[in-house]
């Protein structure tokens, strides 16, 4: 009984400590924020093997915050999610961390989440609360627009009819097309194989690759979606492409679903090296480390945002950065736009503080200024939103192996 | 009390006998034809040298499942227990034995020579003893203090087990995918115009050794006597003078030692590993250990290489997004109509 007792107040003596430990941490509106704070929220992966890929974007809004830590008399501070189990992405991960979000009312805006399945999860619960997401990733055609194929409709996500859910990546009916277009008048593949990992991100892009392929007169020579997670051996669908005639071999998955592993295995199969064309998902550290020795110039990844580098504009900006954030993760394909998207969502704030007459806006003020973002110039290209979220300009960008990282091909401009 | 195997042959019965029975009968005939008939017109429209080259992949496969099912078998077969660690220790395999080569002196992108063959087996030989060492660990910290406890209690350590061992890989290596060299040379030979890889030839050749090894080890050595003989009834083996503890702790020595092997030949084959890869590839080899007949050596191997091959056959003729379907299909059927497992299960009759 005694035992009882003590550890009954251990418990209790660990949550005080807890508690105040808490309560410390909310500071005391000190310097120049004298109205308050406003929270800047991000959910991305950033534990595990995919750390390569969302850790890019947190570091983004983390300098986009740093570099506009206070507007119209406001403290501003970012406060980072990680929606990674194990290493890899996950919805309900996501949707914890959103509830947690919705929770507290300093969180006017959330930069994220980097997966579309995590999209899909979380929309509904921040569109209940009217809280603004921007994400500089997601690309599932379906999150904004309705298809007759998309399940579930992008209405369903948004219980309140209002849409909160904005991005500036090109969606996927765009990425997918425009690696097969490169796949055919540039690499000039015609037969091709394609894989997916069977999420919403990797099939989708996979489907819609494979029907530009078609469309343009190529032939899809194999097609499989595979169980990832139970899968190691990837010989038998290469032999399949292979014996198929498969010219060109495209992997609808991330790093983190296998993206690059059967590149590894193609030694071996293939006796001529193929390209092995991807999307954004595997255009990371870890897909390098994944192919091992059969990593060649003949990999390819399309990024649904631009090179921030390509545009000289950018340099004393990208400098500043890498001064500041020193880590090889720091600095992916998507740093820029995550930067760009809590650039979009601190010019918001500030005019809903504006319209909130200098008071704290509320979140339905954001949710209304973000969509009224016209024409903003940023790093990776100037935005304004259509009524479904989606970005009236994006840019899709090629990358291809060499030498060790993944280098710039080209990046062109795309309308919806 | 009736035994497993009365109440297994009662069940049997009861399934065979009424109409009910034979309509089962006949539906499954009717379905296992229609699948043949299916599968031959695809291998005939893919051609031989095709069907030869998935069938080397197959075996291949196979082969690893095989060799990290024995080690499930022989520790369920003598303690009746599912040592859930077990996957988790495979795992381990892969990561040691992915440190140990760079340390030897295989790198990737060197030319595999005759030297490379001795520092190969001197990384397999090191990788299977240390796996052996922690599995015997194992079993003297969670599994012996709890021997005489309800069945549930070690069950319940083995979970824990392995979830303690997935952390201490995921602690060691991150939960990233871990890149395995690629040390061994990608020439293969030709046959029928099939390439046969000299990695499936190696991972082939040392399942088979390992196999045929282990299996006269257990029917003609005095150790795998008394590993028989402690299966069939502890209590009678200790009063004839067997040592329990050494016995129990023998096995699962020997099965660590095969599940370090497979994981070393996995990280050869596939190039790849991760923290939880005991925990989807111990789950299809205990499947497999099931489907041949728990507590069977031959049956582990048999189950190892049939799920093997049906993974690679369907990947290689049907849907992928099947594969895991059809694997547990196949098993439900086989279960049904044999409980026992293909083999006949082996586990003592209390």
């Amino acid at each position: 009984m005694k035992r009882r007792w003590l550890s009954a107040t251990a418990v209790l003596a660990g949550l005080a400590i807890v508690a105040a430990a808490c309560g410390q941490a909310a500071p005391a509106g000190g310097g120049g924020a004298d109205k308050g704070e406003i929270i800047i929220a991000s959910n991305f992966p950033t534990s595990g093997a995919d750390r390569a890929s969302g850790r890019g974007p947190e570091a983004g809004v983390a300098y986009a915050v740093q570099l506009n830590g206070n507007i119209k008399g406001f403290k501003i501070t970012h406060k980072p999610y990680d929606d990674a189990v194990n290493g890899v992405h996950d919805p309900q991960k996501g949707a914890q961390n959103f509830t947690d979000m919705v929770s507290n009312a300093k969180i006017l805006g959330v930069v994220g989440p980097f997966n579309s399945n995590v999209a899909r999860a979380t929309i509904p619960v921040a569109n209940r609360a009217s809280l603004v997401m921007i994400s500089p990733a997601n690309t599932n055609e379906c999150l904004t627009q309705d298809f007759p194929y998309c399940d579930p409709k992008p209405a369903a996500l948004r219980p309140t009819g209002k849409n909160n859910y904005f991005r500036i990546a090109a969606p996927d009916t765009v990425q997918g097309p425009a690696m097969a277009d490169f796949a055919i008048d540039t690499l000039k593949a015609t037969k091709i194989a394609i894989w997916s990992d069977n999420e919403t991100f990797g099939k989708g892009v996979a489907d819609n690759f494979g029907k530009r392929v078609t469309a343009k007169g190529g032939t899809v020579v194999v097609r499989q979606d595979f169980d990832v997670k139970s899968t190691n051996d990837f010989r038998p669908f290469l032999q399949r492409a292979k014996d198929a005639g498969a010219q060109a071999i495209y992997a609808g998955a991330t790093s983190a679903t296998k993206g690059c592993i059967p590149r590894a295995q193609m030694k071996g199969i293939f006796t001529t090296d193929i390209p092995y064309m991807g999307p954004d998902g595997i255009g990371d550290t870890q897909c390098i480390k994944d192919a091992g020795d059969n990593a060649t110039s003949n990999m390819y990844f399309t990024n649904a945002a631009a090179d921030a580098s390509q545009d000289a504009a950018n340099k004393a900006l990208i400098d500043d950065f890498k001064t500041k954030f020193t880590a090889k993760e720091d600095l992916g394909a998507y740093t820029f736009p995550g930067y760009d998207s809590a650039k979009i969502l601190l010019d918001a704030v500030g005019r809903a503080i504006d319209t909130a007459g200098g008071k704290m806006p509320t979140r339905e003020q954001v949710v209304q200024a973000v969509q009224d973002t016209k024409n903003l110039k940023l790093s990776t290209g100037t935005y304004s939103f259509d009524k479904n979220g989606d970005p009236t300009a994006a840019t899709m960008a090629f990358y291809q192996y060499k030498g060790g990282d993944w280098s710039f091909v080209k990046q062109f401009s795309v309308g919806q | 009390m009736g035994t497993i195997g009365e109440a297994v042959r009662r069940r049997r019965s009861d399934l065979r006998t009424g109409l009910m029975g034979r309509a089962l009968d006949i539906g499954l005939i009717v379905v296992v034809a229609g699948f043949l008939i299916l599968l031959t017109t695809r291998v005939i429209d893919h051609g031989p040298s095709y069907f030869l080259q998935i069938l080397a992949f197959a075996i291949a496969n196979g082969g690893i499942y095989a060799l990290i099912a024995l080690g499930y078998t022989m520790v369920y077969g003598i303690i009746e227990l599912i040592n859930f660690a077990h996957g988790d220790v495979f795992a381990f395999g892969t990561f040691l034995s992915a440190s140990l080569l760079p340390i030897v002196g295989l790198n990737e992108g060197e030319p595999f020579v005759l030297g490379s063959v001795f520092l190969l087996l001197v990384v397999f030989l090191v990788t299977m003893l240390v796996c052996g060492v922690l599995n015997v660990t194992i079993e003297r910290v969670a599994y012996r203090p709890l021997r005489h406890a309800p069945r549930l209690a070690p069950l319940i350590t083995a979970v824990g087990m392995s979830f303690f061992l997935e952390g201490a890989l995921f602690l060691w290596k991150g939960p990233s995918n871990v890149h395995y060299p690629n040390i061994l040379p990608s020439a293969g030979f030709e046959i029928f115009g099939a390439t046969i890889g000299a990695k499936e030839l190696i991972v082939i050749a040392v399942s088979i050794i390992l196999v045929i090894a282990l299996a006269l080890f257990v029917d003609r050595s005095r150790l795998g006597k008394a590993m028989r003989a402690t299966a069939q009834d502890r209590d009678a083996a200790q009063l004839m003078g067997i040592d329990i503890d050494q016995t129990i702790a023998a096995t699962f020595f020997i099965g660590a030692l095969l599940a370090g092997a497979g994981g070393t030949m996995f990280g050869l084959y596939y190039g790849t590993s991760v923290f939880d890869l005991g925990f989807s590839a111990g789950l299809v080899a205990f499947t497999a250990a099931v489907f041949g007949g728990i507590g069977n050596i031959y049956g582990a191997a048999i189950g190892g290489l049939v799920i093997g091959m049906i993974q690679s056959f369907w990947d290689g003729y049907f849907d992928s997004a099947w594969t895991q379907v059809i694997i547990f299909v196949i098993l439900i059927l086989v279960l049904v109509f044999r409980p026992t497992g293909i083999l006949g299960m082996r586990v003592p009759e209390k």
